[in-house]
């Protein structure tokens, strides 16, 4: 193989798709959605909040109306004495947005039924807090009936909330506090991101080779440089649009956040999950004086967002983006290679459906592997998964943020390029004389036979 | 000895037998036509000589040593089957074929924009193909094809797809890069223009080379000894034993068009002589020699 001309197919293949605009496109607009997925839930938290509702209550038990107490999300108003039906009619003369009617207490079941009317339907943290607020209501009766002295005592003392911490404990022995959340959303976006890239990346150097097919440039260009120069050129060529992509996602995500956390103040944040609190509170304060406190609340309790941002401060992201890099650049080849074997075989991209399935299927198994992996990382399947070459690119990297041996990830990565090496050997074969092959329809029987040629 | 020579050629595709011990010689600077029905097998020799397919055995030779990869930059080659990027421009187009042809990115410019004023399409430089018409595609592919100053032309019905000013330029071209000491292989169905252009012709028919050697050579071999008179009189020509037969006469108010099929060994000038004798005037005698067309018939259905 001459290295000039892989140079030169290299280069066209590299440069006529960055030049594209729906290049330019992706790779500008990704990062603004990856940015915007990474700022929106702290937006959302400071402006998700709906206006206060008038609920008017019509509480035929008698029991429930003390227990439903204001709060921001709704003003309960005592129409107890009035019939349901009349309150309806006048529903807007009375500015209410919600009626709720309480049965009468049910002697046998000893219960109520609720029903709430609103003219827009009711939301659901209204419609839960009513429904729990009532229960509350029934169960405080029945407790009630049962006329046992200073039951409230016992049960507030029997009452448990247990607290529970995750910690990892590194080689040294050093504990850790986790989050295993943290961990499976990570290893989400991994597996999906690595199997969009092989799967967008590989179809696309298919998609080229038939191009080069169907216009029958390929017969010029096989004239000048041998088909294996051709084919290789082309899948690095597109790996490195690949690559290009990657790393300008990575780095616009990382401006665009960084831009929004020095313009907020999150930055110190993420670094020192300590003093999250305060941080917190200056963020609060910095946007346009949003009540801090209220912040605070909905970021739910101090301990949880420390173990959130403590994990995510010792995730190694270098040997993750290391990890990507290389499970992405082997996968990537191994399907590559095949896929560029099967548009060899065709005249345009409708014939591929047939030849293309032994190649799609493992990918797609590998992916729902992944998925499976978030929950049981160190199951066999995942393990398995992880260790055949087909699959393991997408379900190693779902693993990664877990923790991965050392002696497993050679292991791994050693059976991939072997298999990469093996599989470009045979696409190779069979590009060879497919690119030159008109008319008849390919078969896997033709496939073969094209293996067996000299 | 030829620029390239093949030995012993045979390839097969699984049970089908594309080629079968065919041997060549296609001498240096001259334009050799390569003849055969559709199927016979000319284009998987054509890709044996460019190193795009592998021969099952024989060897093919490039200036007297066995060819390699790197002749291949010396090669030309426009296929049958035109094709070119469509959404690339016409110049980047140009540019990578005569790169991947090993010439460095300042010399293909240079030559490129030659070519283009040659040929007058420098306006299209930065067209994409898809907005050229079919005639212009073929021309930026034909420049593509000799940029590299190729020292072998293989040109797979060249003349296909242009009209007929175009196809007069392209033959002119043609023969411009044999004065400058190419060897072209020619590859078409066109006769006329291998009466014209070639010097050499292989015919190939059902995976053997029929006939091989020089256009007028062949053709001389396979004329039949007829000679065309034209004669003015007021009788008829009549046959003479052991000269002559009169195959057809056409009389046109006294001046005769005739065929005559002369005996073997027969000089032109006993002829003659017979004919002045029989008191015609004559006007022109002239041998017949048959056209490549009516060789290529009968030498393709002889075999069926």
């Amino acid at each position: 193989m001459k290295i000039k001309n892989i140079g030169v197919i290299i280069s066209r293949e590299y440069l006529t798709r960055v030049k594209k605009k729906s290049f330019l496109l992706t790779t500008f607009l990704v990062p603004v959605l990856f940015a915007a997925m990474c700022i929106l839930p702290s937006v959302i938290m400071f402006f998700a909040k709906d206006s206060q509702k008038q609920v008017a209550v019509v509480d035929q038990s008698g029991i429930v109306l003390s227990y439903l107490e204001d709060n921001d999300e709704a003003d309960y108003v005592d129409y107890s004495a009035e019939h349901p039906d009349s309150v309806k009619a006048h529903f807007d003369d009375l500015a209410l947005d919600v009626l709720v009617v309480i049965s009468p207490l049910d002697s046998l079941s000893r219960s109520v039924s609720v029903i709430a009317y609103s003219p827009k339907p009711l939301g659901v943290g209204l419609k839960e807090a009513i429904k729990s607020r009532t229960d509350d209501a029934v169960e405080e009766y029945r407790v009630a009936q049962y006329d046992i002295a200073d039951l409230k005592q016992i049960m507030a003392d029997i009452k448990s909330d247990v607290d529970m911490s995750t910690y990892t404990l590194d080689e040294s022995g050093e504990e850790k506090i986790t989050s295993s959340e943290v961990y499976m959303i990570i290893s989400m976006i991994l597996s999906m991101i690595i199997y969009m890239f092989i799967a967008m990346f590989t179809g696309m150097v298919m998609q080229s080779v038939i191009e080069e097919k169907s216009s029958r440039v390929v017969e010029v260009l096989v004239s000048s440089v041998k088909a294996t120069e051709l084919m290789f050129g082309k899948i690095i060529g597109v790996a490195c649009v690949a690559l290009t992509q990657f790393f300008l996602w990575i780095m616009l995500t990382a401006v665009l956040v960084g831009g929004f956390s020095a313009f907020v103040g999150f930055d110190s944040l993420m670094g020192d999950p300590a003093s999250a609190g305060q941080m917190m509170e200056m963020a609060g304060a910095s946007i346009g004086g949003v009540d801090a406190a209220e912040m605070m609340e909905i970021a739910d309790d101090d301990s949880e967002l420390g173990a959130v941002l403590s994990t995510l401060r010792d995730i190694k992201w270098g040997q993750m983006i290391l990890a990507f890099v290389i499970y992405f650049a082997l996968g990537y080849l191994l399907y590559a290679s095949l896929f560029a074997a099967i548009g060899s075989a065709v005249e345009n991209e409708a014939d591929t459906n047939q030849l293309q399935m032994p190649v799609t299927i493992p990918l797609l198994i590998a992916f729902f592997i992944s998925l499976y992996a978030f929950n049981a990382p160190d199951s066999p399947i995942v393990f398995w998964g992880s260790m055949i070459p087909f699959t393991s690119p997408i379900v190693m990297l779902s693993r990664i943020p877990f923790g991965v041996p050392m002696w497993e990830l050679v292991l791994s990565v050693a059976l991939l390029a072997f298999t990469f090496v093996a599989c470009a050997w045979v696409s190779a074969k069979i590009y060879k004389i497919g690119i030159l092959m008109y008319g008849k329809k390919t078969t896997f029987k033709d496939l073969w036979k094209w293996l067996k040629q000299k | 000895m030829g620029l390239i020579q093949c030995k012993d050629v045979c390839k097969s595709f699984g049970e089908k037998v594309a080629l079968e011990n065919v041997s060549v010689d296609i001498p240096e600077g001259k334009i050799f036509g390569l003849l055969g029905p559709n199927g016979a097998g000319k284009t998987t020799l054509i890709r044996i000589i460019n190193r795009i397919t592998i021969p099952n055995s024989g060897e093919v030779f490039f200036d007297g040593r066995p060819i390699t990869q790197e002749d291949v930059e010396k090669i030309g080659y426009l296929p049958e089957e035109r094709g070119l990027y469509r959404k690339m421009t016409v110049g980047d187009q140009a540019m990578y074929f005569a790169q991947l042809k090993g010439m460095s990115s300042k010399d293909a410019v240079n030559e490129l924009k030659k070519w283009f004023v040659r040929f007058g399409i420098e306006s299209w430089w930065n067209k994409k193909v898809e907005e050229l018409s079919k005639g212009m595609a073929q021309k930026v592919q034909f420049i593509t094809t000799v940029v590299h100053r190729p020292s072998l032309l293989i040109l797979d019905e060249p003349f296909s797809g242009f009209d007929p000013v175009n196809a007069q330029l392209i033959r002119e071209e043609i023969l411009r890069l044999k004065e400058e000491g190419a060897t072209i292989i020619l590859s078409t169905h066109n006769m006329e223009s291998v009466e014209e252009l070639c010097d050499n012709i292989a015919l190939i028919n059902r995976s053997h080379v029929v006939i091989t050697g020089g256009v007028d050579e062949i053709r001389h071999k396979y004329g039949n000894d007829n000679a065309e008179l034209i004669y003015t009189s007021e009788q008829t020509l009549q046959p003479v034993e052991g000269l002559f037969r009169v195959l057809s006469d056409k009389d046109d108010a006294g001046r005769h068009t005739s065929v005559l099929a002369l005996e073997s060994g027969v000089c032109g000038n006993d002829v003659l002589a017979a004919v002045i004798a029989q008191g015609m005037t004559v006007n022109s005698f002239k041998e017949l020699i048959p056209r490549m067309n009516d060789i290529f018939i009968k030498l393709v259905t002889e075999e069926e």
